[in-house]
Order: C-alpha cells, then sequence, then structure tokens
C-alpha cells in the first residue's frame, strides 16, 4: 500500500504539485463537531416515534391491568337466622359472589355454628366452608354419611374442619368471613387458611399457603385483607 | 399495442436474437431443433409476459407495479429439493385450517353475544335455529383440534428432518410460538360457548396458570381480569381469542412463510445431497433418522386426538351441554373433560 504511495510521482508537468482532496463530509459539517446534523435529526425522529408509541401502548396496557391491582368490591349477603345452623353438621348455602354474571356468580358455602371443640373457634360465632376445591376449584360436596368432604374431579377428601386429608389439594378449604347482624347470619368475603387454619388473605386454588409459600405465591392486590 | 415503458422483455429478446445471429460457438445451435440457450431464453420470454404487457391488460397492469408474477413464482413455481413429499405439506395444511377457523370465527361473531348471562343463548341460537348454523360452528369446532393435531405433526416433521438446523432456526423459534398461540386459541376459544363444560374447564386451567409460582397468581388475574371469574372474563377471553390472537399469528404466519421462501427447503434425511458437476464422489453416510413411517406420532397427539373423538358429539351437532352453573353441578364429573382445552 504504501509501496504504491511512493511510487506515485510527487508532480508531473500538467498538473503541478499532487495535492490529497479535503475528506469528504456532510453538507453543514464544520470542524470540531461531535454529532452530525444528520445523526441529530436521526436520533430526535426515532425518539419522538418512540414516545409518540409509548404514549398509545403504555396506557393500553395499563388498561389491560389495571383489574390486577383494583380491590374486590366487598359484599356481605344475609343467609339465614341464627337459629338455622347447627354446630353438629353443615347446611348448604347457595349465595351470589359475584354481580352481575347470572348463575355462574353464585356459589355455595357449607355453614354450621361454632363449636368449642374445635380449636380457635366459639359458640357464637358462624363457620362457612367454600366448595371451590383447594386443588383446581371443582366443587366440592359434604358428605354427610362420611362427615368429609369430597372433590368429583380429582379425589380430593377434607375432613369435618375443611383440613385435607386425602387426594392432591394443597391446602384446606377456603372459608368465608361471617358476622350476625339482628339475628340474621352474613356471609362476606372469601380468606383461605394455612394447614393450622389460620386466616391469610385468599389464595387461587392450587396454590399452598403458610410459610415460605406466602412468599412463592403472593398475597394479590385485588383480594380482601383476611379477618383478624 | 405495448406502451414505451422499460421492461426486461427487450433486453431478452436482444439477447436472443443475437445468440441466434452470432451462433454462440459454448452453446451451439444445432440444426436438429432450438438450442438450451434459445429455450431457456423462450421461458423467460414468456415468464415476463404479463409485466410486458403491462400497459395492455389490468393484471398486466397491477402485476408490473407490484411485481405478482414474482410472488407468485416465489411462492408456487419455486424449486424444491428432491425427495420432497407429502409431509411438507402439514404446515400448508395448518394454515388451511387457520385461513378456516378465520373466516368461520368472523361470521360466528355475527351471532355471538360475549356475554356471562346471554353466550349460552346465543350459542343454541345459532345452533339450532339459524340457517347452516350448525355446520359453521361445527366446522370452527372441529377446526380448532384439526389445528392442533396438525400443527404438532408438522412440527414433529420438521423435527425428525432436521429441518430446524441452520439457517432455518429463527424459523423454528417462530413456530414454537405459533404453536404457543394455537395452543392458547384453544384456551380462549373453549370458554366462549359457556356450558358446564367450558365454564368448568376454564376454572380448572386458570387455576393451573395460578398454580404458577410468583408470576402465577398475577398471571391469572390478569386473565380472569380480577381474583374471580366475574363479568369482564368472558369479554376478555372473547377479544384474546378474535383480536389479539389472531392477530399475533398472522403477522407470525407471514414471517414463517417468507421465510420458507426466502431459505427454501430441505430434502428429507435419506436423500443424497447433490454434489457440484465434476466433484469425485464420495460415499453415501446415512444420517441415521428413522423413515417417518416408523416415528409414530408424539404422545401429545395422541391425547389431543383421544380427547377430540371422546368429546361424544358428531361434527354436525357440538355438544349439548347444559348452561354454566356453579351451584347444580354433576355428582362425579369425567376428569379429562376438565383438561380437554
Amino acid at each position: 500500500m504504501s509501496d504504491q504511495q511512493n511510487n506515485l510521482p510527487e508532480s508531473d508537468e500538467t498538473n503541478g504539485p499532487r495535492v490529497p482532496l479535503p475528506e469528504a463530509q456532510p453538507r453543514g459539517y464544520f470542524e470540531g463537531e461531535s454529532v452530525t446534523r444528520r445523526n441529530a435529526f436521526m436520533v430526535s425522529s426515532q425518539v419522538l416515534a418512540g414516545v409518540a408509541g409509548a404514549a398509545v401502548v403504555l396506557p393500553t396496557i395499563a388498561f389491560a391491568l389495571a383489574p390486577v391491582f383494583t380491590p374486590h368490591e366487598e359484599r356481605w349477603e344475609a343467609v339465614g337466622t341464627v337459629n338455622d345452623f347447627t354446630a353438629d353438621t353443615y347446611r348448604p348455602i347457595v349465595f351470589t359472589e359475584t354481580l352481575g354474571i347470572g348463575e355462574v356468580g353464585k356459589t355455595t358455602a357449607y355453614v354450621r355454628k361454632g363449636s368449642t371443640d374445635f380449636e380457635g373457634e366459639s359458640a357464637d360465632e358462624f363457620v362457612a366452608i367454600s366448595t371451590r376445591c383447594a386443588h383446581l376449584g371443582c366443587p366440592v360436596r359434604y358428605v354427610q354419611a362420611a362427615g368429609n368432604f369430597i372433590c368429583p374431579c380429582h379425589g380430593g377428601v377434607y375432613d369435618f374442619e375443611g383440613k385435607r386429608i386425602g387426594g392432591p389439594p394443597p391446602r384446606p378449604l377456603d372459608r368465608f368471613q361471617t358476622r350476625v347482624q339482628d339475628g340474621k347470619v352474613e356471609i362476606g368475603p372469601r380468606f383461605s387458611v394455612t394447614n393450622q387454619l389460620k386466616a391469610v388473605r385468599v389464595r387461587d386454588p392450587g396454590e399452598f399457603t403458610g410459610g415460605i409459600w406466602e412468599f412463592l405465591y403472593p398475597p394479590r392486590p385485588s383480594t380482601p385483607p383476611p379477618p383478624s | 399495442m405495448k406502451l414505451p415503458l422499460p421492461t426486461r422483455k427487450s433486453k431478452d429478446t436482444d439477447a436472443n436474437a443475437n445468440g441466434n445471429g452470432n451462433g454462440n460457438g459454448a452453446n451451439g445451435t444445432s440444426p436438429e431443433g432450438p438450442s438450451k440457450a434459445e429455450r431457456r431464453a423462450a421461458v423467460k420470454t414468456a415468464a415476463v409476459h404479463h409485466s410486458a404487457e403491462g400497459g395492455a391488460t389490468a393484471a398486466g397492469w397491477v402485476d408490473q407495479r407490484v411485481n405478482g408474477t414474482g410472488i407468485y413464482t416465489a411462492m408456487l413455481t419455486r424449486k424444491v429439493p428432491k425427495g420432497t413429499n407429502w409431509f411438507y405439506t402439514l404446515g400448508s395444511a395448518t394454515m388451511f385450517i387457520f385461513a378456516m377457523q378465520a373466516i368461520t370465527g368472523v361470521f360466528l361473531s355475527m351471532y355471538y353475544t360475549p356475554s356471562a348471562t346471554q353466550a349460552y343463548a346465543s350459542i343454541t341460537h345459532m345452533t339450532n335455529d339459524v340457517f347452516m348454523g350448525e355446520f359453521v360452528r361445527g366446522m370452527h369446532k372441529w377446526g380448532g383440534s384439526l389445528m392442533i393435531i396438525l400443527i404438532f405433526l408438522h412440527m414433529a416433521r420438521t423435527f425428525f428432518f432436521g429441518a430446524y438446523k441452520y439457517p432455518r432456526e429463527l424459523n423454528w423459534v417462530i413456530g414454537v410460538v405459533l404453536v404457543v398461540l394455537t395452543m392458547v386459541m384453544g384456551l380462549t376459544g373453549y370458554l366462549l360457548p359457556f356450558d358446564q363444560r367450558s365454564f368448568w374447564a376454564t376454572i380448572v386451567a386458570n387455576n393451573i396458570t395460578a398454580s404458577g409460582p410468583v408470576v402465577g397468581p398475577y398471571l391469572a388475574d390478569f386473565l380472569r381480569a380480577g381474583p374471580d371469574f366475574s363479568a369482564t372474563t368472558l369479554s376478555r377471553f372473547y377479544a384474546l381469542h378474535m383480536l389479539l390472537v389472531p392477530g399475533l399469528m398472522g403477522g407470525l404466519i407471514a414471517a414463517h412463510l417468507f421465510l420458507v421462501i426466502k431459505l427454501g427447503t430441505t430434502a428429507p434425511p435419506w436423500v443424497k445431497a447433490a454434489r457440484p458437476k465434476g466433484a469425485r464422489p464420495t460415499e453415501f453416510v446415512p444420517a441415521g433418522v428413522p423413515a417417518p413411517e416408523a416415528q409414530g406420532s408424539p404422545a401429545t397427539n395422541g391425547a389431543v386426538s383421544e380427547g377430540a373423538v371422546s368429546n361424544g358429539a358428531s361434527p354436525e351437532a357440538p355438544a349439548a351441554e347444559p348452561a354454566a352453573d356453579t351451584v347444580d353441578v354433576p355428582e362425579a364429573s369425567d376428569p379429562d373433560g376438565e383438561v380437554n382445552a
């Protein structure tokens, strides 16, 4: 390469001494600038396009994600008088859990009076156990002869308190908050329980509760806080 | 009547004329008929016929501006390797079913109401009362199962023929995304009839989603539009099923096809690779890939087709399930139904 340059004549008769051409530069370039005019316009138009795109896409995504962060409305529904329930067996109660979707908004709870036979219960409270299986959400059924809750789908079995005694469910059956107002028993928001029946924020079926599972299946902001 | 537009034809015919006149020594104009070069030139001339007639016919006018002949040639008359066989039609078959699902789906949406209280009634109406409703809905319902079977067979063909290897890895990745999206279509579409089976299958599928650690609960909340099955769940599934996912799939199918045309297809593994002319013959080493007859289908295919058959409905009459209900549920259910999304 350098050899070739050295071989070039320094000058010739017709054109005079050989002068190297100035380096080609874009129009408007001036010595020492770090960003060319072309680059500045290219970057700024790309930034503007990005801002315009984000202005459309980000609100839309937020719109679609909103329900994940919106608290669910709390409903209380009266399901009978204090005397309708006993402590030794369950009574199935159908009530509306979600409004506006007709039949599928209803759910069934098995309700009984509290009993001092069980730890942490008092005789003047009511226990409402959800029929939603803790495995994958099929509706369980209370079988009086066995005193168990049995799931028809994959064979989950729960004892009288709703604790798992067989099959695939990862935790006990969910419960509903209850209260007594003017002699009527009212059913409120759903909550989940740990294996020790400690109330926690409601989890979806299939999720474990208690211990490290509280971090692996974090509580969702869309759910109501558990009863204290 | 030709307009003086610059076309490739004039160049080609000139070349042809020169070839004849000069008697090109290399090609040799044999006395018994047209030379190889002449025939090639004639074929070329025929290929650009439409664009040459650009000014004269409407088809030519369009063709000259969009190069339709080029697209047609690239898609339908491109060269394929020796040994190309019926297994290579599985991708086209899947795409045909996608088109069928798109067409029948658009027309089903004319009668469907995506509301938890009205969906079931609108489905029974379109199935029982609307002329051909049973047939169009049956096509869509059975087409869904068929598409999942075909896409897996197509995937198996690609896998066993080694067609995912360089330079087609990106096309494999796009294909895998398409498989996932096809499954999403199956899942979201399953809820829409809103009968007992579809409602409870969706509840179960959603809870399976929720049981994934850390992100699962939030993902399930996103799918359901809240902590419980609610008024917007069905419309959300409907929007995903008929707008978002098909749109994504259409774009990905276009990219998939583009790459197929750009890169070409592979020969089956048992076909000897072509060697350049004059090269010394080398010993053929079989790739050691079993013949397709011996491969069988993956377990998933069997499960899917079995599920489709055990739905217990004929194509003419989509299953007459009772309306979705959380209270009046059967005492024991068919576990197969719960996961047959």
